[in-house]
């Protein structure tokens, strides 16, 4: 008798969450936000380009300030980059618990669904001193790090307090002085990172492609 | 009544296109008729000699239970009829030594090959099954499925080891590998069991309830049922697993263990 052949389940696509962590206080008016909006825009673009990155990668935006959240956590299909103004103060610790508890809301999710995730992103970009509080939230970004519960990048553009990020930033990834405002640099390097850890194979590391678009401060 | 058994691997599309060799393994051994052992491993994509150890893992953990029938033999007392079902302590204990055995013998070779341990590292499943129980233990990802004789129901014994995240999972070759290792064991009488790797997690297990899809195992099932010598006549198994169908689902290596009490 002819056995029949095996069916396959459906599962949904594995996830990889990044959340934008990005500075929209009043001295980013100008060129800076512009470059910046010009930047989402372009990583977009870039990650639409791999099918298996765009159907993996889902990115969050956290403004501040004051903080608020731009964009909830969207496949890069239905992402429309948003035109981010420049005003207010930089309530960074504010935003970073922010960014932290959205992600912890997100992971919830997933589980609750049966979606696998890769270790998720959580990219700060700013160009100031924080007017808060920011010991209580570098605290937690450290100790997510440690236990591997996310990878943070700090990346700092012309005017921020390298010093300071470097506290908040897990000493393994010192944070990243942006050259100028190549936004548009950082953020294809950003959806290349992606295209790797979509593809890359369960249990295996990856290798980030070379930062081009800033100084490593160490 | 006996154990009908055939275990396959093959190389992902993925590993063919850098002209990587399969990193899985997948063997087993049938002691005094009533005994199964089977052992399937997956060689970390960033380990060095990741397809060594695989397979010497499997390899050395049939070794190191070879004598499980005798074992068994001795646990029994003269009024019961057949050898009872390890209990959870027992299992752990003897997984536990089983993985420290594999360790030495892996340290063994790494010196021997001027390595490290880490460039073996791999995962481990291991099921030992006579008629009446099966006890099980797994350290990292892939999956061993059983459906026993009185249920309608395919049984996920381990739900797979990942970490908190998709790329993570743990190895043999972890120091605290017998700390990361999961123990079962299950008092009914396995008819099937199918162990394997995580190549075809996601078209055999459904990840939102973690429940084997009964689709995907039923024909397996019956295969076994159908063929006389699945040794022999492995040809529907080769199939599936080099299947274009199934390539499009999943570019990693691919292995099937499968037993069958009739």
């Amino acid at each position: 008798m002819p056995v029949g052949l095996p069916e396959f389940v459906e599962n949904p696509e594995n996830r990889c969450p990044v959340i934008l962590l990005l500075d929209t206080s009043g001295s980013m008016l100008g060129q800076p936000i512009e470059e910046l909006n010009g930047g989402l825009a372009a990583f977009k673009q870039d990650v639409l380009k791999d099918t298996q990155a765009s159907l993996c990668v889902e990115v969050a935006i956290v403004a501040f300030g004051p903080v608020r959240l731009a964009q909830d956590f969207v496949t890069i299909d239905n992402f429309t980059p948003p035109k981010l103004e420049a005003n207010g103060v930089t309530p960074m610790g504010e935003a970073i618990e922010f960014a932290l508890n959205l992600l912890e809301k997100r992971k919830q999710t997933y589980k609750d669904n049966g979606v696998l995730y890769y270790r998720p992103w959580v990219f700060l970009i700013t160009d100031g001193v924080p007017t808060d509080h920011w010991q209580s939230a570098a605290q937690r970004v450290r100790e997510a790090e440690a236990q591997r519960r996310l990878l943070f990048f700090g990346v700092g553009v012309q005017g921020a307090n390298i010093n300071l990020l470097k506290q908040i930033a897990p000493p393994e990834r010192p944070p990243v002085m942006l050259n100028g405002l190549d936004f548009r640099d950082l953020f294809v390097w950003l959806s290349t990172s992606m295209k790797r850890v979509s593809t890359s194979k369960i249990g295996e590391a990856i290798a980030l492609p070379p930062i081009g678009w800033g100084q490593i401060s160490s | 009544m006996r154990w009908k058994a055939v275990a396959h691997f093959t190389e992902g599309t993925s590993h063919q296109h850098q002209g990587v060799v399969c990193q899985d393994y997948a063997d087993y051994r049938v002691f005094d008729d009533d005994v199964v052992v089977g052992a399937v491993a997956d060689g970390a994509g960033s380990a060095k000699y990741a397809e060594i150890g695989s397979k010497l893992a499997v390899e050395r953990t049939l070794k190191f239970l070879s004598r499980i029938s005798d074992h068994l033999q001795k646990r029994k007392k003269t009024w019961q009829h057949y050898s009872p079902p390890l209990s959870d302590e027992e299992a752990g204990k003897l997984f536990g030594k089983t993985v420290n055995y594999v360790q030495k013998k892996l340290s063994k070779e790494a010196v021997s090959m001027d390595c490290s341990i880490k460039d073996f590292a791999c995962t481990l499943l291991v099921f030992i099954a006579t008629p009446h129980w099966i006890a099980a233990m797994q350290i990292g990802d892939g999956f061993i499925v059983v459906h026993p004789e009185n249920s309608e129901e395919y049984q996920l014994l381990f739900q797979p080891d990942k970490g908190e995240f998709a790329n993570e999972t743990a190895f043999i070759t972890s120091p605290n590998a017998v700390g990361e290792m999961h123990i079962k064991v299950i008092a009914e009488k396995p008819k099937f069991i199918c162990a394997s790797t995580d190549g075809l997690e996601k078209v055999a297990i459904r990840f939102s309830d973690w429940q084997p899809f009964s689709r995907f195992f039923e024909p397996f099932e019956e295969y076994l049922r159908e063929t006389d010598d699945p040794e022999t006549e492995d040809q529907y198994l080769k199939d599936f697993l080099n299947s274009e169908r199934l390539n499009q689902r999943t570019d990693d290596d691919k292995t099937l263990l499968l037993c069958l009490w009739e």
